[in-house]
């Protein structure tokens, strides 16, 4: 079976209306950063969404590199690999 | 087509939309839209054809401006929110108002951290207003207990008067090109200095369109036993300027309290004016007997309006955007409480009944007659 060269980051559902409804992307990426970045530039409401316009991840938002916090990591500086989920999840937060 | 009352209502899990007859008997109630997320603004725009405009505050996802083409049946987000140039170093943390501009798809909004927004095609792109947003004093402003906003925007021409908590009032007569703190006679309790020349924390401002310099503030009073530096400073909470917000002057003498959060102004006489006073240190009705107070001599005298309100055992809150008044020959107010009622107050706050009594808790509250 063919390698596959992309990572996939997996939107909520509170975010497909940001996507055109899509529930996730194929992205050939190096790291985090990059995929925001190409998130950004393909689908920016989805980007603010994630991220404020200073470039921070949201207060309430999580991202994970499969099953790893990216605070785990390097942050946004995380590497990323072929075949890595990133996964963008709302805290567990409100009242 | 006859006339209807629109009744806008932001709470903490999103904007209702009330709508009646304008005999403004029963009011029928849709919503809630953008669900689950705080509203802190909303603008019914009825310039021209008739739209509707809701800040959705979310804590996951960001700042979203909401828009209904059609009286509030379905909103739907702009294309894009405000937001700070990405080298400013900000981030949009609410958005506290929402105002009309001169064309009929220009749109004025304040936000947190306290700047100004403006946009001209009906909020699908924005701009930073430069002249308050990177203001001299922008970065010694400090916040609140609501955060540090920008939550009053009154235009008259090229004046524009902005309420900043904490800043105080700001007046541009440049249309909003350049700003100058306009506070004289604007009490801090807060501060050793009584009458800084900024920081105040103003709660919110109006102006009676038809008296040229007329205006009215509710600012952050109960100050009046304060013992520490600076001295005791009483009825810096309900004020009113004669010259466009240059220097300001007391007309709490006769209210319970100079505490409250709105001021609201009536359509048609510029005398009378109305306000909820709290008690200073919990911010709630005096008592626990709520009450609205009119003055309809411009601030020289107050009555109080009680009749259908409870008469005991009410802890609620006003929060500034939550009353209105309509545009009606015998206009009726509107407020929402923290507690989740809506009450209105017929004949000018005359007679209140609750309209609603069990919404979330209430940010804002809004009314227009289309």
């Amino acid at each position: 079976m063919a390698r596959t060269l992309a990572v996939t980051v997996s939107v909520p559902g509170g975010l497909h209306v940001c996507c055109d409804g899509a529930d996730e992307f194929s992205l050939t990426v190096p790291s985090v950063r990059a995929a925001l970045d190409e998130l950004e530039r393909a689908h920016p409401n989805l980007h603010r969404s994630i991220c404020d316009e200073t470039g921070a991840v949201r207060r309430h938002i999580n991202l994970f590199v499969n099953t790893d916090h990216i605070r785990d990591l390097d942050g946004l500086d995380t590497a990323l690999a072929p075949g890595d989920t990133l996964n963008v999840l709302p805290a567990v937060s409100g009242g | 087509m006859p006339e209807k009352v629109i009744l806008t209502i932001g709470t903490k899990k999103g904007v209702f939309v009330a709508e009646s007859s304008k005999a403004r008997g029963k009011f029928a109630l849709r919503g809630p839209f953008g669900q689950g997320v705080a509203v802190y603004s909303t603008l019914i725009d009825t310039r021209a054809k008739p739209r509707v405009y809701a800040s959705s505050c979310n804590p996951f996802f960001g700042m979203k401006v909401l828009v209904s083409t059609d009286l509030g049946k379905k909103f739907k987000e702009t294309k894009s929110a405000p937001a700070f140039p990405k080298e400013d170093g900000r981030a949009l943390a609410n958005i506290w108002s929402l105002a009309p501009g001169d064309g009929k798809n220009d749109l004025w909004c304040g936000v947190e951290p306290a700047s100004l927004f403006r946009s001209g095609d009906g909020g699908d792109t924005w701009e930073m207003v430069e002249g308050i947003s990177n203001h001299d004093h922008a970065r010694k402003w400090q916040p609140g207990n609501g955060g540090l906003c920008l939550h009053t925007i009154v235009r008259s021409g090229n004046r524009v008067h902005l309420g900043i908590s904490t800043g105080g009032h700001y007046l541009s007569e440049d249309g909003g090109k350049s700003f100058t703190a306009s506070n004289k006679g604007v009490g801090a309790g807060f501060n050793p200095d009584p009458y800084p020349e900024f920081g105040q924390c103003v709660h919110k401002i109006v102006a009676p369109m038809q008296v040229p310099g007329r205006m009215y503030m509710q600012n952050h009073g109960g100050w009046g036993d304060w013992e520490g530096p600076g001295g005791k400073r009483p009825g810096i909470g309900v004020l009113r300027s004669d010259d466009y917000g240059k220097s300001w002057r007391s007309i709490a003498k006769g209210l319970p309290s100079d505490f409250g959060f709105p001021i609201v102004v009536h359509p048609h006489e510029p005398d009378t004016i109305y306000v909820v006073p709290l008690t200073p240190m919990t911010r709630t009705c005096p008592g626990a007997m709520p009450a609205v107070w009119r003055s309809e001599n411009g601030g020289g005298a107050w009555k109080k309006l009680t009749k259908g309100l409870p008469k005991k055992d009410s802890f609620f809150t006003v929060l500034r955007d939550g009353m209105d008044i309509d545009e009606m020959k015998s206009p009726a107010l509107y407020f929402g409480t923290t507690t989740g009622q809506v009450w209105i107050g017929r004949d000018g706050g005359e007679k209140w009944d609750c309209l609603f009594d069990a919404l979330p808790p209430v940010n804002c509250v809004k009314v227009a007659v289309v």
